[in-house]
Parts: structure tokens; sequence; C-alpha cells
């Protein structure tokens, strides 16, 4: 376990920023109680700093996991976001898309959000902008990048992709064993 | 007529000639500088400071031009010329004192026999000539044997043997011997002082570095980096850079600023680097203020209505 250098914190603040732009400070300044980014076997944990300090303690072979897991850097150096941050994604997202109950399940599979299963998106979202998708009772289902901007979607036709699938609570499950 | 009382009251308005102060006034006429060491007079300077410096410079001034007129003089055709003697204040030098030139290895040796250096005349008495002459140099008496009109030639000498030519050639040998002992004193010199002299020679210190790192560069340089090389016996393994990383434990406080610094950092990014639509993070959503505006129909409509009345309420 150790901090991030400067240009794994760059890396992983660009991808962050991606889906909560400038909400990202709330991320490093907190009010409650100071949070820390950590960097363990490649992936990287957002954790308080009394847990850092508890865990600091243990060994790194025996140390699994600490905090929240927001994801992990790809052996090229490119980082990777897990389904595991959705939760402070969804606090502080910029753009959100509302899927209908009936592209849930599709969804969860791991395919991307189309344009039929569309239920509400924040106006004004870019293209390829990364999105936090919610079920139509704003329960946070997964993120994704959008494939046009929200102008754009209204000429295309029901079976068009409007958000590219990265990332959804289907993983839990799916892949159990590499998630953590 | 009594003109007494007019003649003291004139000679009142006078001021004394010599100066009397309680520490005598500091003369350096060959610097014409007078140093005032008295200690300020604190009731006449608060009452009115220009009356107090003014008497203080008269006073300065005054001892000067008297000390002046006590010099030697030369008469000269704009009247006479009184001799400065030379300035007696000793004034701090503007540049360091000289380092201590490095020695030569005839110094050294010198200094450790003890032995000291002796000054000899440069000059030479020629009997023949009856005259001095030089040592070396202009018609000096090193190059007689070169111009002498009869040589000894020894006995075993060669059939084409130029006795001045080989004087000469003896002479020559001993200036370019000279100037070798005296380049490689500079060398010494420079290397005890561990930067590469002109010539690009670098001192023994760095050169075994130097050749490390050569080593190290070609170990590397194969097609396979080094990696299938036979390697020689005796070959150590290549230590690589070791990666520095913070300590875990660093306060939150420190890593908070930091990690702020680099989030401001990412937000001072040229535009072309960031997203394309990177308008989101503005106060003022652009897009949507020109939908508005145009009621739907885009930038250029809203462009070309606004050219139309322009040109309207011109004509």
């Amino acid at each position: 376990m150790r901090p991030l250098t400067e240009d794994e914190s760059k890396i992983v603040f660009t991808k962050l920023a991606n889906y909560i732009g400038k909400n990202l400070v709330h991320l490093i300044d907190r009010a409650d109680e100071p949070y820390c980014f950590r960097l363990h076997k490649d992936r990287v944990f957002y954790v308080s700093e009394s847990s850092m300090r508890l865990a600091i303690s243990v060994a790194r072979p025996n140390l699994v996991s600490l905090g929240t897991c927001f994801g992990k850097f790809t052996k090229s150096g490119k980082f990777k976001l897990h389904v595991t941050a959705l939760d402070y994604l969804a606090q502080y997202a910029k753009y959100k898309i509302w899927i209908k109950p009936n592209g849930e399940m599709p969804f969860l599979y791991g395919n991307h959000v189309l344009k039929a299963h569309l239920g509400r998106i924040t106006e004004d979202t870019p293209e390829h902008q990364g999105v936090v998708v919610f079920s139509m009772n704003d329960v946070p289902l997964g993120f994704g990048v959008t494939a046009r901007s929200t102008v754009d979607t209204r000429k295309l036709d029901p079976t068009a992709i409007i958000v590219f699938h990265q990332s959804d609570v289907g993983e839990y499950l799916r892949d159990e064993e590499t998630l953590f | 007529m009594d003109v007494s009382a007019i003649l003291a009251a004139h000679e009142a308005k006078k001021q004394a000639v010599t100066v009397e102060k309680e520490i005598p006034l500091e003369l350096d006429t060959g610097l014409l500088a007078v140093t005032d060491l008295n200690p300020i007079d604190c009731e006449s300077y608060n009452e009115n400071l220009e009356d107090y410096l003014t008497s203080t410079a008269r006073d300065g001034v005054q001892a000067l031009i008297a000390a002046l007129f006590s010099l030697p003089t030369s008469s000269s055709a704009d009247g006479p010329l009184a001799q400065l003697p030379p300035p007696a204040t000793q004034l701090p030098r503007a540049k360091p004192l000289p380092k201590p030139k490095p020695l030569t290895k005839w110094e050294k040796f010198a200094r450790a026999k003890g032995i000291q250096k002796k000054r000899k005349d440069k000059k030479v008495w020629d009997e023949e000539k009856q005259e001095w002459v030089n040592k070396w140099g202009w018609k000096g008496a090193n190059k007689d044997k070169e111009v002498q009109w009869l040589t000894e030639v020894p006995a075993n000498a060669d059939v084409d043997f130029n006795p001045s030519q080989a004087a000469r050639a003896e002479r020559k040998e001993k200036m370019a011997k000279n100037e070798r002992k005296h380049l490689q004193n500079l060398a010494r010199a420079q290397a005890a002082q561990g930067t590469p002299n002109e010539s690009g020679k670098v001192p023994q210190s760095q050169r075994k570095q130097l050749i490390d790192y050569t080593l190290a560069t070609t170990r590397v340089s194969t097609a396979s980096m080094g990696k299938f090389d036979r390697t020689l016996e005796g070959e150590k393994k290549l230590k690589g850079v070791k990666r520095k990383f913070d300590a875990a434990e660093v306060s939150a406080e420190k890593e908070k600023s930091s990690n702020l610094t680099i989030l401001s950092k990412l937000d001072r990014e040229p535009a072309a680097k960031k997203s394309k639509n990177s308008s989101g993070d503005s106060v003022l959503n652009v897009r949507k203020a020109v939908r508005a505006v145009s009621g739907g129909r885009g930038s250029a409509t809203l462009a070309r209505k606004a050219g139309g009345k322009g040109n309207k309420g011109k004509r």
C-alpha cells in the first residue's frame, strides 16, 4: 500500500472528472473525515485516513482490501473504474441517465443502453461523456459513456445505442473473484 | 576718527580660520577628504538641521583648504599648483584576493627539498665581443654553436652530419620539452580542481565513472536489451534505478493539498487536450443559451439574423 504518484493521481483524477467533473474536489476535500487514495496491488482504494493508518500495520501479502476500491491500473498504465466506485460516482454525477424497467435487465447483463430503453437523460449531455445510469426509481445501476449528445439522440431509431456500457452492478455477481 | 569699532564688527563677521574640535579632524589631502569623528550635537541638530550641517561642512572644508595651502607648490601657467601627497586612507579592494596558483611539479619538489629560488642574470659577458649578451632569445648566447664558422665534429659522426643543424635541433628539443612540461603542469592543476581541461581530457577520478556508465549503456544496447547476452566471467548484475514513493503515512492535510494542486493543474490544461465539450464546466451553458435565443435553429441562424438587421439599419 502506498500513496499515488503524481502521474498516477493525474490519470485517476482525469478519469473521475469525466463522470463527476468539478465535484471531484468534494472527494478530496471532505468535511467529515480526511480521506485519501491508496494504491495496493495495482488497485486504487479510496479510504478514510483512520482506516488507512490501521491498514499500515497489515503486511502487504495479507492485505486484501481497504476502504472502497475505485478501480485498477492496467499493465499499460491506464486506469479502469470498477463498479465499486458507483456509490461515489452516483452521488456526485454531473450527467445522469434513467432507464425504463424493461431496459434494466439487459443493462445489468452487460449490454449497452439502447434508445428504446431510455427513460430520461440530463439535458445537454455532450457526446462521449461519462454518465451514471439509474433505474426509474433512482437506484444507480452502473455507468457508461454517451454515444451521442442529447440533441442527437432525438433523431435516432429505437435500436441505436446511446450509452456504451462500462460497468454495472451485475458485476458483483459476474466478476466476484476478480472485482476486489 | 575711531575706526576700531567698525573693524571689530567686520572682524566678528569673519569666522575663525583655525578649526577647533574636541576630536581633531582626520585629513587625507591625497584624496581631498576630511572625516569628522565628533559626535553629533543633538540639541543644535534637532533645532536647525540645515544650519548644523552647513556649519559642520564649513569647518571640514576650512580645515582641508588650510592643509592644502601648507602643501609644497609648483608654479605653472595657471598659477601655483599644490602637490598632493599619496592617499593615506586604506580603501577596501573591489575584487577578492587572487587565489594562490597551483604549484608546478618543480615548485612542489623544491619546496619539499627546501631549495630556494635563485635569481639568475639574463645577460652573460661575452669575452670575444666584449659586451653583455642575452643568454637566450634575441642574439642569445645559446645560438652560438649554430652560427660559429668552425665546429668540432665528433670522430664517429656521419658523413652528412651537419653540426649547426644538430645544435639547433638540440635547442628546439629543449624548448619542446619545456612546453610539454608546462602543459602537464596545467593538466595537473586542472585535475586537482576536478574539471576536464580544454583538450577534453577528463581527470582520472571521473574517467572511471564514465567508463562504468558507457559499459552499462552498451550492455543494454543489444536487440534483447541485454537479456539474452552471454555474460562474461565476473560480470556483475546491472543495477537499475530504484523507484521512490512517498511514505504511506503522510499527513492527510499534506496529501490533500498536493491532490488539490494536481487537480488545479488538470483544470489549467489546454482545451484541445480536454474532451471536446468542456463547456459544461462553466456557469453559462452556451449551447443551451443559443438554443433558447434562436428558438432551436442554431447559432448560424442567429448570426444571420443579427447581420441582416445591422444591414437594414445602415440603409
